[in-house]
């Protein structure tokens, strides 16, 4: 159930948004797109989410032609950079929409879905806020929510974009490692965007450097912190704070 | 000492009294006169001049008219805002513009470019004839002029705010499995609901409101083709007064329920009512 | 290297939310239904006459009086709106006093209240034994009837739009420049004109012209109060209506091809002028 990119292109209007991208993700795999803003991440993020389309190129999936899977099909798990909870509904309801969405003959009753929207919050951490509304709680919550309403589909991958972006830096930390300690437990295939190096070496396996639409390097932390391989990210390391956290 | 920004009370007093001033004239007063004139002869003069039948039968068709041609606009508007702010493509500021357009047009002109095609010199008059179909001075032809006179109202108060709300709700539903319809009636409609009805409201007003417009396609058949508007011309120009402010009168009291649920969701639901921000 | 793949002319970008070929072919179906061809229908029609009839039937005596009438009183209308609407917008946003909610709902009453009805009521009170009208008639000016009545129906119903699009302006406006300036040493009347006013002025001209464009066009509240004499108090929405009663479709068409002709222009140029003032800033 590897996930494999190969020859990714997509061309907005006016410029290359991904020119050529190839990788493979293991499965069980925690992968960051790590690179400055413009680089192409968000657009790929959104590629195998499903919510943009490539010009070229092709995906696959646990043998599965991946970009023929349309977005409601594929149960990728996406957290939005700014949550995109259902504001009208409460967390609870938030956290169950994907399961009472589905069509009649898949959909668990309505006593399970109760009981899976307990589980999860358990698992978020929030027990007891699933009747408040997403405006009530605080960022780092709403963020937690996001993730166990992408839970709640039983994803065949978690897709975060950004996730800690809108966050301030105290429960970037404290989410951070929570994170990576609920990857580990669900062992669920998961790639996430972000600009911020430290948290991409922190966090992840592989790290995939991203600039102006290409991959510069992927490798595990170690050897890219190590050996860069070209001249972008032996800069990109050390113009950013905090660099090499792992020395 | 008052602060730099704060004008001195002799300023203050003039504009706050030039303010009351104006609006007593130019609004208060025509009101007051309105259910004045309605009552000269008593509250029982005016209740029967609204429920003789030609009344009766304007103020029906008025329901009617407004009863068709207020739903197909709100299709309309939430058809274009659901192109318009979810997705993108060419010519999109062309069309928003073109949206917008009904609103720079003299109701009469409205009502007249429906003879020019469907009147008896139009260019499908002859046929229509023949056929026996009948549109001008006929409830169709009502409707449409109606129809393009509320065309903008629902579209422009959805388009800034769908555009506003953005797609990431609707991203998020379909990632997670809705389907279209799905995503439309439980994420998007109820984010939208306060502002729809702002625009259904203002729609609705100027629909049983209006005047020009179906003045020139209605004919003025009485009993017939006249909606409530059109009655109060008929009865004033009769010299029936107290008929005219009776059914006036009541116009004037759906301005004012208008006004007062308007105020009332602008106050209440700011956020989700996109004309509330241009406030 | 891999090649960017070219991209053909692409007048959408794909996305993935659904509904887009059945919203956008209804909405310009019936934007084409109702609006676009009826007015291309209004656009030709008139050519019928020919250049020189077309010419005739839009400087006739009696037509020319009417969009004189039309325009000018829509004009003069409009600067009374500009005037007053910039007054009441200003004590609506920085003042306080009472009943100021109230003002502050009423000034959408022209936008609620039927036209007819507006007309009525106006001509009721200004006519010479009405409540207004009387008052008026004692000191020798006569406003039902005339073409200042045509006037004072058109500034009712432009209020709001010059007030409406000034409020938010004045309240985002903030006091920031406003200190500036009285830390510089200016007055508050050099303050007002130099610093407060010119910040208004685009939002001023934009409500003008709404208020104007809006004017030209009415009807239902005018010929009520207006007395529609030929040549003087008769605007040109009315005398299309008249030509239409007569069946003359193309002289109707003429009338109104020049109404829409002379609004866009009028428009267009307010516009040209406000681009001016946005760049100057």
């Amino acid at each position: 159930m590897s996930l494999v990119i190969d020859s990714i292109a997509k061309r907005f209007a006016s410029y290359a948004a991904l020119d050529g991208v190839s990788f493979h993700v293991p499965q069980g795999a925690f992968v960051a797109l790590l690179g400055p803003s413009g680089s192409g991440k968000t657009t790929l993020l959104r590629i195998l989410g499903g919510l943009e389309f490539p010009d070229s190129g092709t995906v696959r999936f646990a043998d599965l032609n991946w970009l023929g899977v349309p977005a409601r099909d594929r149960r990728a798990g996406f957290v939005f950079q700014h949550y995109a909870l259902f504001r009208h509904m409460t967390v609870a309801q938030n956290i169950a929409f994907g399961l009472r969405v589905r069509r009649w003959h898949k959909r668990p009753p309505r006593a399970e879905i109760n009981r899976r929207v307990e589980e999860l919050l358990g698992l978020v951490q929030l027990d007891g806020l699933g009747m408040r509304y997403p405006s009530q709680i605080s960022g780092g919550q709403q963020q937690r929510v996001a993730l166990a309403r992408a839970l709640a589909i039983e994803p065949r991958m978690l897709l975060l974009d950004e996730p800690f972006g809108a966050l301030d830096a105290k429960v970037r930390k404290e989410l951070r490692g929570w994170l990576r300690s609920l990857h580990e437990r669900l062992g669920i295939t998961s790639i996430f965007v972000t600009h911020d190096q430290e948290e991409a070496f922190a966090l992840a396996d592989l790290v995939a450097v991203m600039n102006k639409g290409r991959i510069e390097q992927y490798g595990t932390p170690q050897d890219v912190i190590r050996a860069p391989r070209t001249p972008f990210v032996a800069e990109f390391l050390e113009r950013a704070p905090g660099a090499a956290p792992l020395a | 000492m008052r602060k730099p920004t704060e004008d001195g009370p002799i300023v203050r007093g003039v504009c706050v009294a030039l303010t009351i001033g104006f609006v007593v004239l130019f609004l208060v007063m025509p009101l007051l006169t309105v259910f004045s004139q309605a009552l000269d002869k008593g509250v029982e003069a005016a209740l029967d001049a609204l429920t003789n039948p030609d009344s009766l039968s304007a103020i029906w068709l008025t329901l009617i008219v407004a009863a068709i041609a207020v739903p197909l606009n709100l299709l309309f508007g939430v058809s274009a805002a659901w192109a318009i702010a979810k997705h993108d493509f060419r010519g999109k500021s062309l069309l928003v513009s073109l949206v917008d357009l009904p609103f720079s047009v003299s109701p009469v002109i409205a009502g007249l470019i429906y003879v020019l095609i469907f009147g008896m010199q139009g260019w499908l008059g002859p046929w229509l004839r023949e056929h026996d179909v009948q549109i001008i001075f006929a409830l169709p032809g009502l409707v449409l002029a109606t129809i393009f006179v509320t065309f903008p109202f629902v579209a422009r108060e959805l388009i800034p705010l769908m555009t506003d709300q953005g797609r990431d709700e609707e991203e998020a539903a379909i990632s997670l499995g809705a389907s279209g319809l799905q995503t439309f009636f439980r994420v998007t409609l109820p984010n939208i609901k306060w502002g729809l009805l702002y625009g259904v409201l203002l729609c609705n007003a100027r629909a049983m409101g209006e005047f020009g417009a179906v003045s020139v396609v209605s004919g003025h058949i009485r009993g017939q083709t006249n909606t409530m508007p059109l009655h109060v011309e008929v009865l004033y120009n009769d010299y029936q007064f107290v008929g005219a402010f009776a059914v006036a009168s009541l116009l004037a009291l759906l301005a004012i329920v208008t006004l007062v649920l308007k105020s009332l969701l602008e106050w209440r639901f700011a956020d989700e009512i996109a004309a509330a921000h241009r406030h | 290297m891999a090649a960017i793949p070219s991209t053909a002319f692409r007048w959408r970008e794909p996305g993935v939310l659904p509904g887009f070929g059945l919203s956008l072919g209804f909405t310009v179906f019936y934007l084409s239904a109702i609006v676009l061809i009826p007015l291309a229908a209004l656009l030709i029609r008139p050519w019928e006459l020919g250049w020189v009839g077309f010419w005739e039937a839009v400087t006739a005596p009696r037509v020319l009086a009417s969009l004189k009438l039309s325009f000018g009183g829509a004009a003069i209308a409009a600067l009374v709106n500009a005037v007053f609407g910039l007054i009441v917008a200003w004590a609506l946003v920085r003042y306080r006093f009472p009943f100021k909610r109230l003002v502050d709902a009423l000034v959408d009453l022209p936008f609620a209240l039927p036209t007819a009805v507006a007309g009525i009521a106006l001509s009721t009170l200004y006519a010479p034994n009405g409540w207004l009208g009387a008052p008026l008639a004692a000191w020798g000016l006569k406003v039902a009837y005339t073409p200042l009545g045509v006037v004072v129906a058109l500034v009712f119903i432009g209020l709001p739009f010059v007030v409406r699009t000034l409020q938010p302006v004045i309240s985002e406006l903030g006091a920031e420049a406003e200190e500036a300036a009285a830390t510089l040493g200016a007055s508050r009347a050099q303050t007002l004109i130099r610093v407060v006013f010119p910040a208004l002025a685009p939002a001023l001209l934009t409500g003008t012209a709404l208020a104007f464009a809006r004017a030209v066009g009415e009807y239902g509240s005018v010929i009520f109060i207006a007395g529609n004499l030929p040549m003087v108090s008769e605007i040109a929405p009315l005398l299309i209506v008249i030509k239409l009663e007569q069946f003359d479709y193309a002289g109707a068409a003429a009338i109104g091809v020049v109404m829409l002709a002379a609004s866009f222009l009028i428009i267009l140029a307010l516009n040209l002028v406000q681009s001016l003032l946005a760049t100057r800033r």
